[in-house]
């Protein structure tokens, strides 16, 4: 399926570094530095590889400061890379920046590109005329968007009386006036509440699967991975850790389940933990629990359940245990990566 | 051709969006104007006072020093009408939002200059700057003819390019120390402030630094002279008075060089 696709980005060794002064503590440290100034280099970005192809939706994650505004800025031509090479629909994002910013769109959750203190429309107008989008393109991309985002009770409105929900709306119709074939998304969900995230994942899905835009989407919310993507790219400190299907990643590491138990009549403490755990490994040798205290006597037991089934472990539990009340789910994306990001699995 | 008529309508389409923010603070906007033109005029007030009591400096009366402030005035409040961009850069850089001009098919440094305007500032600036002309302009009894009005306008449009210069030298300067308020203090307020005495009253190393490393003297000192029919002083006789304008565009074009030697270095902000 992938081969019959074409190539539109395709990034080799791409590297970063940042120079960051390092000032030693107090005043005399801050004269010091005025004379002798002390870098300290910070990769940012160390040599990464991968290849997107036309009509893909890629989640791209990772935690705070792991590289990945960095990347999406050096593959939107904002930042030169310091080596490596970045191939985007034929352009070397940094060098024909002119034409090539003309073929992508950019969405950026935290900085909002519409004029502050004028209706929305405004902010349009003077895109329209930015990006020489004709007449007909225009009108009827707006009407579009106006629909799909359900726009058109505040696009006379001066963005700075909007809601979130309504701006960040206003900001992806604004990145997509000029129908670019590649749409980077960096954290558009941020802040908001669930009904206006569905509305955006909902879009993301709409012009991937029937307009083939191609996105790139980074994001901190796994509900938008899930609903919208079907391949993600993790990045942790600089490099690659996982690339591949969605599916694959939930298949391959969520092979667990989540035991959620309500611990009646004793106080859960850490020697109540520890006891827990012991009888566990007693009961079932040979298998590997995770346990956790989540507080108000809740406790998360996690376990493989390739060799062991959550009957066995829960009716172990409730013989030995005063349970008051268990749960028992899959474990999902979320908990996948933030044990990616915590060091728990090594992919 | 139709790059030029591309530019100019997105000029206009970015002016019609500065403009109508402007307008909605209406009063905050007018205010502006009247509080720019009193802050300043107090200023020159206060040198018109002192003056009564000398009659000239160096061989200057009160009615030439007010033209050489109304150069001052008029060439700065042109140049906030097109370069208020470029006086404010380094805010742009600092919040990131820069990054957003370099995502638009547009030039950057076009973007940055068309997107920003003074507009009320300028006002201020402008009309203070034409009462003092038209008054110190009347009262020294210029002969008007049809060079003096062409040197008048091609000195003012080049005083504005030597300050565009600076302001985008300074810009520049934003990519690789992020704030740079101290240093558009220091080069350009600063030598401004001398600028508003004629600089033969200087001693020689202010003469120099206004002449030839900072050229202020370009933007009101050399075509009053002219204009008064001055001596200058011990600079190279009258060349100076004539190339007003041919400093400003080399100026500027060179501050460009280093605009895009600098824009490399750009390391974007935040997320």
């Amino acid at each position: 399926m992938k081969n019959i696709k074409e190539k539109i980005i395709e990034v080799k060794n791409l590297k970063k570094n940042f120079k960051i002064s390092k000032r030693m503590n107090g005043l005399p440290g801050h004269i010091a530095n005025l004379f002798k100034p002390k870098y300290e280099v910070k990769e940012a970005v160390k040599g990464i590889d991968f290849e997107i192809y036309e009509g893909e939706c890629v989640g791209f994650i990772g935690a705070n400061g792991a590289g990945k505004s960095t990347t999406i800025k050096m593959l939107s031509g904002i930042l030169y890379p310091d080596s490596g090479c970045i191939n985007v629909m034929g352009f070397e994002p940094h060098k024909d920046r002119k034409k090539y910013v003309a073929n992508i769109g950019v969405v950026f959750g935290q900085k909002s590109q519409l004029s502050w203190d004028l209706p929305v429309i405004d902010s349009f107008e003077l895109l329209k005329n930015i990006y020489k989008i004709p007449s007909d393109v225009y009108k009827k991309n707006l009407d579009e968007f106006m629909e799909l985002l359900d726009m058109s009770n505040f696009i006379n409105q001066p963005v700075r009386q909007l809601s979130l929900g309504q701006r960040m709306r206003a900001d992806i119709a604004a990145s997509l006036l000029h129908s670019p074939k590649l749409v980077f998304f960096d954290e558009p969900t941020i802040g908001l509440d669930v009904v206006a995230k569905e509305k955006i994942r909902e879009f993301v899905r709409y012009m991937n699967k029937e307009k083939k835009v191609t996105f790139i989407f980074t994001t901190h919310d796994m509900q938008d991975i899930a609903k919208t993507c079907e391949r993600i790219i993790i990045i942790d400190k600089g490099s690659k850790m996982y690339d591949g299907s969605v599916k694959e990643l939930v298949d391959k590491y969520g092979g667990s389940v989540k035991l959620a138990i309500e611990i009646k009549d004793v106080l859960v403490d850490e020697e109540y933990i520890k006891l827990l755990k012991q009888s566990l490994e007693n009961q079932f040798i040979d298998c590997e629990f995770t346990i956790e205290d989540k507080k108000n006597n809740i406790v998360e037991i996690m376990f493989e359940n390739k060799t062991l089934s959550s009957v066995q472990v829960t009716t172990f539990l409730a013989e030995k245990f005063t349970l008051k009340d268990f749960r028992i789910s899959d474990i999902d994306i979320e908990e996948i990566v933030r044990k990616i990001y915590e060091g728990g699995i090594t992919l | 051709m139709e790059k030029t008529y591309n530019a100019f309508s997105l000029f206009l389409c970015y002016s019609k969006i500065t403009i109508k923010s402007w307008f909605q603070y209406k009063v905050d906007a007018c205010m502006r104007s009247l509080a720019v033109f009193f802050r300043e005029a107090t200023g020159v007030i206060v040198i018109y006072l002192t003056m009564l009591t000398f009659d000239e400096i160096n061989g200057w009366n009160t009615n030439e020093l007010l033209l050489l402030f109304s150069f001052v005035y008029v060439t700065y409040g042109i140049l906030i009408v097109f370069f208020t961009g470029l006086r404010d850069f380094e805010f742009l850089v600092n919040t990131g939002q820069f990054d957003r001009f370099l995502l638009r098919p547009r030039g950057a440094l076009f973007q940055v200059i068309a997107s920003n305007s003074d507009w009320f500032a300028a006002i201020g600036h402008g009309a203070l700057g034409i009462c003092l002309f038209i008054f110190s302009a009347n009262n020294v009894q210029i002969v008007w003819n049809f060079w003096n009005i062409i040197y008048c306008i091609s000195s003012i449009i080049g005083g504005v390019f030597i300050q565009a210069a600076i302001f985008l030298v300074v810009a520049s300067l934003s990519f690789f120390f992020i704030k740079t308020g101290s240093i558009r203090e220091l080069l350009y307020w600063n030598t401004r402030k001398f600028a508003n005495y004629p600089i033969s009253i200087f001693p020689k190393f202010v003469k120099i630094f206004m002449t030839y490393i900072i050229p202020f003297a370009f933007v009101n000192y050399f075509p009053a002279t002219y204009l008064l029919d001055k001596d200058s002083g011990e600079f190279l006789g009258k060349t100076f008075c004539y190339i007003t304008p041919v400093i400003g565009i080399v100026m500027f074009g060179a501050a460009y060089l280093f605009w895009n030697y600098s824009l490399k270095r750009y390391k974007s902000t935040g997320n």
